[in-house]
């Protein structure tokens, strides 16, 4: 292919990746600021995933919606994976890396056949252990996991850097704090969020992803080679598509098609078509124009793959069957208690852990910051699944948003009115600490931030020996456990230092009578 | 005039002036700051009307004052459901600012619910923003220690913006308070403070009472157009909304609660913070005492 075309065609991809990375966090960081009536639809990327339909075929009840995610699945038949090189906002993150690291790669680090084949087992571990309880899909998805880092680690990051820069820029008496001023007050207007959102391992989410994003300085596009499933499943169809890089006879066999080659391979000695994402690179790294792109049928012509040992695949199976079994005998699956609550519209805990694939986008959506990723509240395989932590957020009564992002509905779609009588929980009030209760003078704070129309924490006037030992009128608060929805307001504005002396619990949560 | 009375009036004319210290002073009923109190369809009108009556805003605002509009923009509530303060009362007032000769006029509220959502839920922000008012969110980096001298609320960080402007005016709205009793100006003060602000539940009324005397409002104007009389104040519930049409203007903030309390139903008297404004001698709870002149539009 000549070299104006190959240009064409390479500049057409850098356009295409920048254009779904833009359209990927732009999705994102609507879900959490527009009004609830003008929530786009913000899982665009989710639902054109197969790892994530095969989540809800998994789980049910089926979403028609996921019948999108055969349009990447036929479409990678006919131009093999695309989706990798083109679409893929990870992808485009991986690319972007290699990139930056490409002087350090030149030397030609031949990837060898094992580092390739891993994906395709860790697919297999994960598909094997969906089959049973365990749905560990979303921990290595790529939209999931980007979604995931991005809620928070990137997005509160890169808030926390722009507010501090901004900021002591706008505090400069000089000409610099002139020009940067207006900035400030617009971006605190509409940019940045007013309080800054913080998240339980935000730290290791985010060296987690800057980690996988580091590592395409050591090897081009590290993830999608080794380690993403979603890589695997578009591997696994781009075998049979029908489109491959073929050479012409000005092939000089001279390699430097594979200078930037994202699998270190080269399409005169061993091009994997499973392996190919289609960059394009090395159309314009052949200085004789010897590369066509072509439709071929797969049979036609003969092609080197990747062999998968039978003997790999099915230790692979075994570990899926080990990573589905483990997880289910530790003691927290036979005792009923336990201290987390879910966001409204969980569905029962056992179908909860099948449907949640972990992305993180209500993390994303939820305005007061209360839905956080779970560190082990859950369980071993609860790991990053939502939780509300009330000390950090609370549900806001007039909101749905985590109902409406959540991909495959482990949070069950929920009117503001449904919603407001969703019960996640119960609030109970410690009598030890209480200001009312132990020192014997008033408070009530939880009581009216309570937002209950009825009050679901009331309280009544009685007399008592304070901590003074004289006997005064204080207004007693107490929790009506039938009204308390849990949403964890009461918790979150308690004025005491230590710990909150009132506390919502799972106790009573509304999704646990559904079984 | 009787050369008698002359002197008469001149002493006691001069020495009111000597004595009379801002809050402290024991009001005499005659020169009793005065409460206007407007009653009308148009919530716009009625604040436009009663600023009128109490003088207009020339004789608060000066040429050229950066001012403070203070409303209770603490949750994510509407108009309807009577929590925050109404948007026409305030669009008045902005209003009247700028005509006064205001250079700026800024708003903002240190929010019970996420800001974000109260400042837009409320309708607030859009409404001044197309007047050009400067509205701002509380920047906690811009918190600064405020010494209110108070027996029980002294040192207390204050956003250094309700400290910056030349006129501070309070315009609260007239609800129900689970703890208070009643949230009216005195109250609507809390929104300048940050910190653990839920440690002031504790001698409530004392710490507002107090708030009110370390932190002068200029101008006191009491949406009670809409007012919230069960299960505040957050609220929520329509059927606990009341409409009262009104609104209560007074440059004296504890006869503006007075009246307000009374408009409410409520003894003044069985309101904590206003027996402890009153035992701190900021002024009348007799309603009686205070001259209030009541107008229909």
């Amino acid at each position: 292919m000549d070299s104006i075309t190959s240009k064409r065609l390479q500049r057409l991809r850098i356009i295409s990746q920048f254009f779904f990375t833009w359209l990927f966090f732009f999705l994102l960081l609507k879900s959490g600021g527009a009004a609830i009536e003008h929530l786009p639809q913000t899982g665009f990327f989710f639902y054109i995933d197969p790892l994530f339909l095969w989540v809800n075929v998994l789980s049910g009840p089926f979403l028609q919606v996921f019948l999108l995610a055969l349009i990447p699945l036929i479409m990678t038949l006919v131009f093999g994976r695309f989706f990798c090189g083109w679409v893929c906002p990870f992808g485009a993150l991986n690319q972007f890396f290699t990139w930056l690291g490409s002087r350090r790669q030149r030397r030609k680090i031949p990837v060898s056949r094992p580092s390739l084949r891993l994906k395709y087992l860790l697919l297999i571990i994960l598909l094997v252990a969906s089959l049973f309880a365990s749905q560990l899909l979303g921990w290595l998805d790529p939209l999931a996991l980007l979604t995931r880092s991005s809620s928070a680690a990137l997005v509160p990051g890169a808030n926390f850097l722009a507010q501090h820069a901004l900021q002591s820029g706008a505090q400069n008496q000089g000409w610099v704090g002139k020009i940067v001023k207006p900035l400030y007050d617009f971006s605190r207007r509409s940019l940045l969020t007013v309080r800054q959102r913080t998240f339980l391992q935000a730290a290791a989410i985010g060296l987690i992803f800057f980690g996988l994003l580091l590592l395409n300085l050591y090897r081009r596009r590290f993830f999608c080679n080794s380690l993403c499933p979603l890589g695997a499943v578009y591997g696994f169809m781009a075998k049979y598509s029908l489109l491959r890089l073929s050479l012409n006879e000005n092939c000089t066999k001279c390699g430097a098609c594979s200078n930037h080659c994202t699998y270190y391979g080269s399409p005169f000695q061993d091009y994997l078509k499973s392996e190919c994402v289609l960059c394009l690179n090395c159309l314009n790294d052949c200085p004789f124009a010897a590369i066509d792109v072509r439709f071929q049928l797969p049979r036609s012509v003969k092609m080197p793959a990747l062999d998968m040992g039978r003997r790999q695949i099915l230790a692979a199976a075994g570990c899926g069957l080990a990573a589905a079994a483990l997880p289910q005998i530790g003691v927290n699956k036979r005792t009923r208690a336990h201290d987390f609550i879910r966001p409204p519209g969980a569905v029962v805990e056992k179908e909860f852990l099948k449907k949640c694939v972990r992305c993180g986008a209500c993390l994303q959506a939820c305005p007061t910051n209360a839905i956080q990723p779970a560190v082990f509240q859950a369980g071993l395989e609860g790991i990053w699944t939502p939780v509300l932590i009330p000390v950090n957020g609370y549900c806001e009564y007039e909101c749905v948003r985590c109902t409406r992002v959540c991909p495959t509905q482990a949070l069950m779609p929920l009117t503001l009115e449904e919603k407001k009588q969703f019960k996640i929980g119960t609030a109970v009030i410690n009598r030890s600490t209480c200001y009312t209760y132990a020192d014997g003078y008033n408070c009530a704070v939880c009581e009216e931030h309570c937002p209950v129309p009825e009050k679901a924490i009331r309280f009544r006037e009685v007399e008592l020996y304070n901590f003074r030992g004289k006997l005064k009128k204080v207004k007693q608060i107490y929790v009506v456990p039938d009204l308390c929805i849990g949403c964890g307001i009461c918790e979150n504005v308690c004025p005491r230092t230590d710990a909150p002396a009132i506390v919502v619990g799972a106790e009573e949560e509304q999704r646990e009578n559904f079984l | 005039m009787k050369r008698r009375t002359f002197v008469k009036n001149g002493v006691l004319f001069s020495s009111s002036i000597l004595l009379a210290r801002p809050h402290s002073a024991q009001a005499n009923p005659l020169t009793a700051a005065p409460v206007i109190q407007v009653k009308g369809e148009s919530p716009y009108e009625i604040t436009k009307r009663a600023v009128l009556e109490i003088g207009g805003m020339g004789k608060i605002i000066s040429r050229g004052d950066v001012v403070m509009v203070k409303p209770n923009i603490g949750w994510n509530r509407t108009v309807e459901q009577a929590a925050c303060t109404n948007p026409e009362v305030l669009r008045a007032l902005i209003e009247l600012a700028f005509n006064a000769g205001a250079k700026k006029v800024v708003i903002m509220d240190n929010t019970c619910h996420k800001a974000e959502d109260c400042y837009q839920r409320s309708g607030i922000e859009a409404m001044a923003k197309k007047l050009g008012a400067d509205v701002r969110y509380c920047d906690e980096t811009r918190l600064v220690a405020h010494n209110f001298k108070g027996e029980y609320l002294s040192k207390w960080p204050v956003f250094k913006d309700y400290l910056e402007v030349d006129k501070f005016i309070n315009v609260p709205i007239l609800k129900h308070h689970g703890s208070a009793g009643l949230t009216i100006a005195m109250k609507n003060l809390y929104g300048i403070l940050g910190g653990n602000r839920g440690k002031l539940h504790r001698d409530m009324g004392e710490n507002i009472a107090e708030l009110a005397g370390g932190f002068p409002s200029h101008l006191v104007v009491v949406d009670a157009y809409r007012i919230l009389l069960r299960n505040g104040p957050v609220g929520g519930r329509l059927s606990d909304v009341e409409m009262r049409k009104t609104v209560i203007v007074s440059t004296h903030i504890m006869h503006a609660d007075v009246t307000a309390a009374v408009l409410f139903g409520k003894d003044p008297r069985e309101v904590e913070f206003l027996q402890a404004a009153h035992a701190k001698k900021m002024g009348e709870i007799d309603i009686t005492k205070i001259p209030v002149k009541s107008l229909t539009v």
